[in-house]
C-alpha cells in the first residue's frame, strides 16, 4: 500500500476544526443529540442528585421490600426497601468517578509510556515494550484481583487497580501510532523545512496518534465500572452506604426472579452511558481523524 | 529474515516475557498483607510454635530473592509447588484444570470472532444506515454488560425457563454454550468496533479506490480485498484479549460452575496461596504468548502485503 | 428390613422430622419440613444417583483436618462415630455398642461392634479407634475443630479387641456429644498410612458410601457400601443404602445453583436463598427442606478492647438501638428466626426466658450516650474530644447469608443515635480479627452440639493465647469464667442447665453481643426424591434416601 502515492493527500498536513462538528441532521446527528444530552443529564446527577432523585437513597422503607416499579417507585424498591431510582441516581457520581479516573490515569500514564516508546524507538522502545509485554501476559483482571485483595476494598484502589491493569494496553496502541506517523511523508517533509522537534511532536504527531486512544477511552469508561462490578461479584467490592452502578448490579443479581428491576436498572445506566460516550466517542474519532474526515 | 528465525527471536523474547511475569506476580503476591500460614491453621487451637514451624517448612521466613531463586530453580526442574491451603502439588492440579478452560476461551473467541466480523463488516457496508446502527447497538450491550449478569441471564432463560441447554458443569459440549455466548459477546463488541474501524479505513484506502475505478464488482472489493484487510485488526485484538478472555473465566467459572483454572487462581489470590497464582499465571503467559505468535504467523497468510515484507 | 412396614417408617420420620423442627422452632411458625412427601407408601426404590449441589466447595475430606460445615456434609456419609446425638440431645450407640463412665469422670471404657469393616477391607476395632483419637493430637496432623472438640483427651487404651478405654485430663460433660460429631469420625488406619497428607482427598471410613472421586470445583463421587449394616439410631434404613450413587456438585452462585435444581440439573440443592423459598414453594415439581442448625447463632460480638465498647453503656445503647427484628423480617422474609442468647434454641441449656427481653428503644440509647459525654454534633455523629463516634463493623466476604446487607442495616439504625458506622468487607479475616483484632463489631457464628461451645468465645483468654490469636470479645468477666469452668466440669444435666442459663443472661446483660438469628440449614429437592433427613446438628442424612 506504501507503493501506491498519491502526494496529494500524503502531503497535506492535517488540520482539525471544531466547526467540522456541525453538520446536517442525519440519523447520526440525532443519536449524537441524544447522546450528548444523556451524558450530560447522567453528569448533572453527579453533580447535583439531591435535586433530582424522589427520595433519599439511604432511606430504608422496609414496608415496601422489592416493590416492582410503580408510579411511586418509578424503579421499584430493592431489598431494603430503598427507592432504586434514587440509588441510581445517586451512584452515579461514584461510577464516574470509577470510570473517568481510572480511563484518565491508566490513559495517561499509558498514552505517555507509549508515546516515548514509540518516538524515541531504539534501546528505550525495546526496553518499554518488554516491560509492556510482562504486564500483558498477565490478565489485566487478575491483576486488578490482586491489587483489589492486597490494598483491600475502596474506591481509589478500585480506580488504581483498574488503571494499572489497562496502562499496558493503551501504551502498546500509543506507541504503534506513533511509529507509524513519524514515518509519514507531511512530516518529514514538516521537517525537512526547519520545523523544531517539540513543535512535530504536538502539532503533528500528537494530534494525529490520539484518535484510537479515544476510541479506547471511550470503552474504557465502560470497562472500568464492569470490572469494578466484577471484583464485587467476586468479593472485593465496595460497601458503601450508596452504592455505584457496578456494586448495585452484582448485589442484585441474586434477585433476578424476584425482582428483576434491582439489577437491570443499574445496569441499563451503565448501557446507556457507555452507549452514549461512545457515540460521541466516534463522532470525535471521524472529525479529528484524517484518514476518515477527507471522506466527507 | 525467514519464519524459522522470526519464530525463534520470538520464543526467546517470549521466554523472557514469562520470567519477567513470573517476578512480577511474585512480588506483588509478596508484598500482599494477610499471612497464609493464619488461613492454614484454625487459630482456635494453634500455638506460636505451630506457626513458626509450619512458617519454616514453607520457607516463609526467608527472604524474597532467596524465596524467589528457589521457586524458580524448581519450576525450572518441572516442580511447581504445591498447594499452602492443602499442600496438593500444584502441577497436576493445573494440567488437571487447564483443558477446561482452554475450552471455554477457544469457543468464546471464535465466537466473538464469528460475530464481531460479521456485525462489524454489514456495520461498515451499511455506514449509518439502520443496520449499522443496531450492530453497533449490539456490540455496546457486549462491553457493557458484566458477564455475570448476561451469565446468570443466559441460564435463567436458556435453561430454567427453556430447559435447552444445562446451567452447569464442564462436561460435553452442551455446556460450553452458555458460558461462552456469555464471554464471547464481551469479546464481540469490541471486534464490531473495531472491524467497522478498520473496513471504513480499508475501504478508503487507494488501492481499493484504484480497484473499484478498474471496475471490479463492489461485492468483489468488498469481500475479497477489504474484509482480508479487516480480518487484521480482529484477529490482532483476539491475541492481545486472549489474556482477558483467560481472566474473564475466573467470573464465568463460578457463575456457571464449570471445572477450571480462573476458579482455582480467584480462590488462591484469596488464600494468598502463593505456589498456585505463580503456577495459572505462568500458564496463562504461556497461552498468551503462543497464541499471540500464532496471530503473528496468521497475518502473513491473511495479508499479502506482510508476506511480502519477509 | 423387607419385612418393615413402610407407612409406619415414613410416619416416624416424619414424627422426627417435625421433632426436629420443632425444638428449633420456638416461634411455632410453619416449618416446610413438613411438606416432605406423605404420599409414598411403597418400598423405597432402590438404586439410582442423586446429585446434590453444594454452595462451597470442602477444602478436605479428612474429618480431622477440615473445619467447615460443607466438608461435613460431604464427609458424613463416609465416616462414622463412635456415638450418636438423638433428637432429644440424648447419646445412643453406634460404632460403640455401651460404654461406662469411671467415678471421677476421667475415663470411658467403650464396647464396640465386632461386624464392622472399613471400605479398604481394614477391620474397625478398638485398634482403629485408638489410631483416629490419636491421630488428632498428634500436631502433624495439623487438626483443628477436631482437636477442640476431643479435647481433654490424653490417651486411649486398647483393653480387648473391641473394648477401648479413653483417658480424659479433666472431666468433660460435653465429651460424649462431641464424639458424636461428625469431625471425630474413625478413619481408617490403613488408608491413612497409605496416602499420608493426601488422605483428604482419598478418604475411607466405616459410611453407608464409599468415596469414588472428587474432582475439585466440579464434584465430588461416593457410591454405595453395600456392606453397611451399622446405621445409627436417626435413620430408619440401618442396613446398605437405596441410592447406588451420590454426586456432590459444588455450584457456589446462588442463582445458578436454585436454577439447576428447578431446570433438573441436578436433584437437591443447598442453601436457598430466602428471597426464593416462596417461589419454590409454589413450585409443584420441588420441595423444600429447613431444618435450623444447632450451636452459637450468628451473633454480633464487641471488641471490648476498644473505646468506647469497653464500656457496658455504650454495647447497651448499641443493644437498645439496632432493631434485630425489622432486620431479620427484611432481609430473611420470614424464613429465618431471630436469636436472643449466645445460644441457639435446642441445645442443652438453652435460656428461653431469654427471648423478648431487648427491645428497641432509641430515647434509652441516647440517654446512655449522653450520660457517657458523647455529645451530638451538628452532622449529627456524636462527639467527644474532638473525635467523632464511630463503629468499625467488620464483615468477612462473600456475602453469606446476606451478612453484609445486615451491616449495611445497622449502618442506617446507628445513625439514629448518632454513631457513624463503617463497614468494613474484607477477605481476610483471619488478620483483620483473629491477629490484629481490628474491628469495634464482628459478626461470627458456629454449629456446636454442646454449650460448653461457649467456653472457647467467652471465658477471659491468657495473654500467651491472646498471643496467638486474638479472642472474638476482648472481654473478661470473673464470675462468667466462673460459670464457663463449672458449666464444663459439671456432670448433673439439671444443674449444668442453670449454669448455662446465668452465663446466657449475664452476657446478654453486659451486651456484651448483639444475637441475630439461627440459620436454617434448606435443601431444596425434586419431587422425585424422598427420604431426606437431617441430624441433631442439621447435616443431611442420606441413609433413608430414594429416588422415585
Amino acid at each position: 500500500m506504501k507503493e501506491v502515492v498519491n502526494t496529494k493527500t500524503v502531503l497535506q498536513v492535517p488540520k482539525w476544526k471544531f466547526t467540522k462538528l456541525k453538520t446536517n441532521f442525519s440519523v447520526e446527528n440525532r443519536f449524537i443529540l441524544g447522546a450528548g444530552m444523556i451524558v450530560i443529564f447522567i453528569i448533572l446527577c453527579a453533580l447535583f442528585p439531591k435535586w433530582i432523585a424522589p427520595y433519599s437513597p439511604t432511606y430504608m422503607d422496609t414496608s415496601l421490600i422489592l416493590s416492582p416499579p410503580n408510579s411511586a417507585h418509578w424503579f421499584g424498591t430493592d431489598y431494603f426497601g430503598r427507592d432504586v431510582l434514587s440509588l441510581v441516581i445517586y451512584g452515579s457520581s461514584d461510577s464516574l468517578i470509577i470510570g473517568i479516573a481510572s480511563v484518565l490515569i491508566g490513559g495517561l500514564i499509558g498514552g505517555i509510556i507509549g508515546a516515548v516508546s514509540g518516538y524515541f524507538g531504539s534501546i528505550i522502545d525495546v526496553i518499554v515494550m518488554r516491560v509492556i509485554e510482562i504486564l500483558m501476559t498477565i490478565p489485566g483482571i487478575l491483576l486488578a484481583l490482586a491489587i483489589a485483595a492486597a490494598l483491600g476494598p475502596g474506591l481509589m484502589n478500585i480506580v488504581l487497580a483498574v488503571a494499572v491493569s489497562s496502562i499496558p494496553g493503551y501504551a502498546r496502541v500509543m506507541r504503534g501510532q506513533l511509529m507509524s506517523i513519524k514515518k509519514r511523508k507531511y512530516v518529514e517533509a514538516s521537517r525537512s523545512i526547519g520545523t523544531p522537534e517539540w513543535r512535530i511532536f504536538l502539532l503533528h504527531l500528537l494530534p494525529n496518534s490520539w484518535s484510537p486512544l479515544l476510541v479506547m477511552a471511550t470503552i474504557g469508561l465502560g470497562t472500568s465500572i464492569l470490572i469494578g462490578s466484577g471484583l464485587s461479584f467476586l468479593g472485593l467490592g465496595i460497601i458503601k452506604e450508596i452504592p455505584d452502578w457496578g456494586a448495585l448490579l452484582s448485589q442484585g443479581r441474586g434477585y433476578l426472579t424476584v425482582g428483576w428491576w434491582i439489577s437491570t436498572f443499574p445496569g441499563l445506566a451503565i448501557t446507556l452511558f457507555v452507549l452514549s460516550v461512545n457515540i460521541i466517542g466516534d463522532k470525535l474519532r471521524d472529525t479529528f481523524d484524517p484518514k476518515t474526515r477527507k471522506t466527507r | 529474515m525467514t519464519i524459522v528465525n522470526k519464530v525463534l527471536l520470538k520464543i526467546s523474547t517470549a521466554f523472557v516475557s514469562i520470567i519477567g511475569s513470573s517476578i512480577l506476580v511474585f512480588s506483588i503476591i509478596y508484598l500482599l498483607p494477610g499471612d497464609p500460614v493464619l488461613s492454614m491453621i484454625d487459630p482456635s487451637v494453634a500455638t506460636p510454635e505451630m506457626v513458626a514451624n509450619l512458617r519454616k517448612e514453607l520457607g516463609l521466613d526467608q527472604p524474597f530473592y532467596i524465596q524467589f531463586s528457589e521457586y524458580f530453580m524448581n519450576v525450572l526442574q518441572g516442580d511447581f509447588g504445591q498447594s499452602v491451603v492443602n499442600s496438593e502439588p500444584v502441577l497436576p492440579k493445573i494440567v488437571e484444570h487447564f483443558p477446561a478452560t482452554l475450552a471455554l476461551t477457544i469457543t468464546s473467541a471464535a465466537l466473538s470472532v464469528v460475530i464481531g466480523v460479521t456485525f462489524g463488516v454489514l456495520s461498515a457496508i451499511y455506514r449509518n444506515k439502520w443496520i449499522d446502527i443496531i450492530a453497533r447497538i449490539i456490540g455496546l450491550f457486549g462491553i457493557s454488560m458484566p458477564t455475570f449478569w448476561s451469565g446468570i441471564l443466559l441460564i435463567l432463560i436458556f435453561s430454567v425457563f427453556l430447559n435447552w441447554l444445562p446451567g452447569i458443569g464442564s462436561d460435553g459440549w452442551k455446556t460450553l454454550v452458555l458460558p461462552s455466548l456469555s464471554l464471547g459477546f464481551v469479546g464481540a463488541g469490541f471486534i464490531i468496533r473495531m472491524v467497522r474501524n478498520s473496513m471504513l479505513d480499508v475501504i478508503n484506502e487507494q488501492f481499493i479506490v484504484t480497484l473499484r475505478a478498474k471496475g471490479l464488482s463492489e461485492r468483489a472489493v468488498m469481500y475479497r480485498h477489504a474484509l482480508r484487510n479487516a480480518l487484521i485488526p480482529a484477529i490482532t485484538i483476539i491475541g492481545l484479549n486472549i489474556g482477558e478472555l483467560l481472566a474473564g473465566t475466573v467470573v464465568i467459572e463460578t457463575v456457571f460452575s464449570r471445572q477450571g483454572i480462573g476458579r482455582i487462581v480467584a480462590d488462591a489470590i484469596m488464600a494468598k496461596d502463593l505456589p498456585v497464582i505463580q503456577g495459572v499465571v505462568f500458564f496463562s503467559a504461556i497461552v498468551y504468548v503462543v497464541i499471540n505468535l500464532l496471530v503473528d504467523l496468521s497475518y502473513s497468510f491473511i495479508d499479502p502485503r506482510v508476506r511480502r515484507a519477509n | 428390613m423387607k419385612l418393615v412396614n413402610w407407612t409406619k417408617v415414613i410416619s416416624i420420620s416424619m414424627a422426627l422430622l417435625l421433632l426436629l423442627s420443632g425444638c428449633a422452632n420456638s416461634t411455632g411458625t410453619k416449618n416446610s419440613s413438613a411438606e416432605t412427601k406423605d404420599k409414598v407408601e411403597a418400598q423405597p426404590k432402590q438404586g439410582g444417583e442423586l446429585t446434590f449441589a453444594l454452595a462451597t466447595s470442602p477444602d478436605s475430606l479428612d474429618p480431622h483436618r477440615s473445619g467447615l460445615a460443607v466438608a461435613g456434609r460431604v464427609f458424613r456419609t463416609i465416616f462414622d462415630n463412635l456415638v450418636i446425638q438423638a433428637e432429644d440431645g440424648t447419646i445412643q450407640p453406634w460404632l460403640a455398642t455401651e460404654w461406662s463412665v469411671s467415678e471421677d469422670g476421667k475415663s470411658y471404657t467403650f464396647k464396640l461392634r465386632d461386624d464392622v469393616k472399613f471400605h479398604d477391607g481394614t477391620p474397625f476395632n478398638a485398634v482403629a479407634v485408638k489410631f483416629s483419637f490419636d491421630r488428632i493430637i498428634d500436631p502433624k496432623t495439623k487438626s483443628g475443630n477436631a482437636l477442640s472438640l476431643l479435647r481433654p483427651y490424653v490417651s486411649s487404651e486398647v483393653l480387648e479387641e473391641y473394648t477401648i478405654k479413653i483417658n480424659l485430663a479433666t472431666p468433660s460433660a460435653a465429651f460424649l456429644s462431641n464424639l458424636s460429631q461428625n469431625q471425630l469420625g474413625i478413619v481408617s488406619p490403613t488408608a491413612v498410612e497409605k496416602y499420608g497428607d493426601q488422605f483428604g482427598k482419598n478418604p475411607v471410613g466405616t459410611g453407608p458410601f464409599k468415596f469414588v472421586s472428587w474432582t475439585e470445583n466440579a464434584d465430588i463421587q461416593v457410591e454405595k457400601n453395600s456392606d453397611y449394616n451399622w446405621g445409627p439410631s436417626n435413620v430408619e434404613n440401618k442396613g446398605k443404602p437405596y441410592l447406588d450413587k451420590i454426586s456432590f456438585k459444588i455450584v457456589p452462585e446462588e442463582a445458578t445453583r436454585i436454577g439447576s435444581v428447578q431446570s433438573g440439573q441436578v436433584l437437591a440443592a443447598e442453601t436457598v436463598p430466602p428471597q426464593n423459598i416462596a417461589s419454590l414453594k409454589n413450585d409443584p415439581k420441588t420441595q423444600l427442606l429447613t431444618v435450623n442448625t444447632i450451636g452459637l447463632p450468628y451473633t454480633l460480638f464487641f471488641n471490648q478492647r476498644k473505646e468506647p465498647w469497653n464500656n457496658v453503656k455504650a454495647r447497651q445503647a448499641v443493644q437498645l438501638a439496632i432493631d434485630v427484628d425489622s432486620i431479620v423480617k427484611t432481609l430473611y422474609l420470614g424464613t429465618y428466626e431471630r436469636s436472643w442468647s449466645p445460644l441457639t434454641p435446642g441445645i442443652v441449656g438453652y435460656d428461653k426466658s431469654l427471648e423478648g427481653s431487648v427491645k428497641v428503644d432509641i430515647d434509652k440509647a441516647n440517654k446512655l450516650l449522653d450520660e457517657l459525654g458523647l455529645q451530638k454534633g451538628s452532622d449529627g455523629i456524636r462527639v467527644k474530644d474532638g473525635k467523632q463516634l464511630t463503629l468499625n463493623y467488620v464483615d468477612g466476604s462473600p456475602n453469606r447469608e446476606k451478612r453484609n446487607d445486615i451491616a449495611v442495616i445497622v449502618q442506617q439504625q446507628l445513625k439514629k443515635i448518632g454513631i457513624k458506622v463503617e463497614i468494613n468487607i474484607t477477605k481476610d479475616v483471619a488478620s483483620v480479627i483473629y491477629t490484629n483484632a481490628d474491628y469495634d463489631l464482628y459478626g461470627n457464628s458456629q454449629v456446636n452440639s454442646d454449650p460448653n461451645a461457649l467456653r472457647a468465645i467467652y471465658h477471659t483468654r491468657t495473654p500467651e493465647e491472646e498471643a496467638v490469636f486474638k479472642g472474638l470479645t476482648g472481654g473478661s468477666d470473673t464470675e462468667l469464667d466462673q460459670l464457663l469452668e463449672q458449666g464444663t466440669a459439671e456432670l448433673d444435666t439439671a444443674k449444668r442447665e442453670e449454669i448455662y442459663k446465668k452465663a446466657q443472661q449475664k452476657i446478654i446483660k453486659d451486651a456484651w453481643i448483639i444475637p441475630i438469628y439461627v440459620f436454617p440449614y434448606t435443601v431444596a429437592a425434586s419431587n422425585t426424591v424422598n427420604g431426606i433427613t437431617f441430624d441433631a446438628l442439621g447435616y443431611p442424612l442420606f441413609n433413608d434416601v430414594s429416588i422415585e
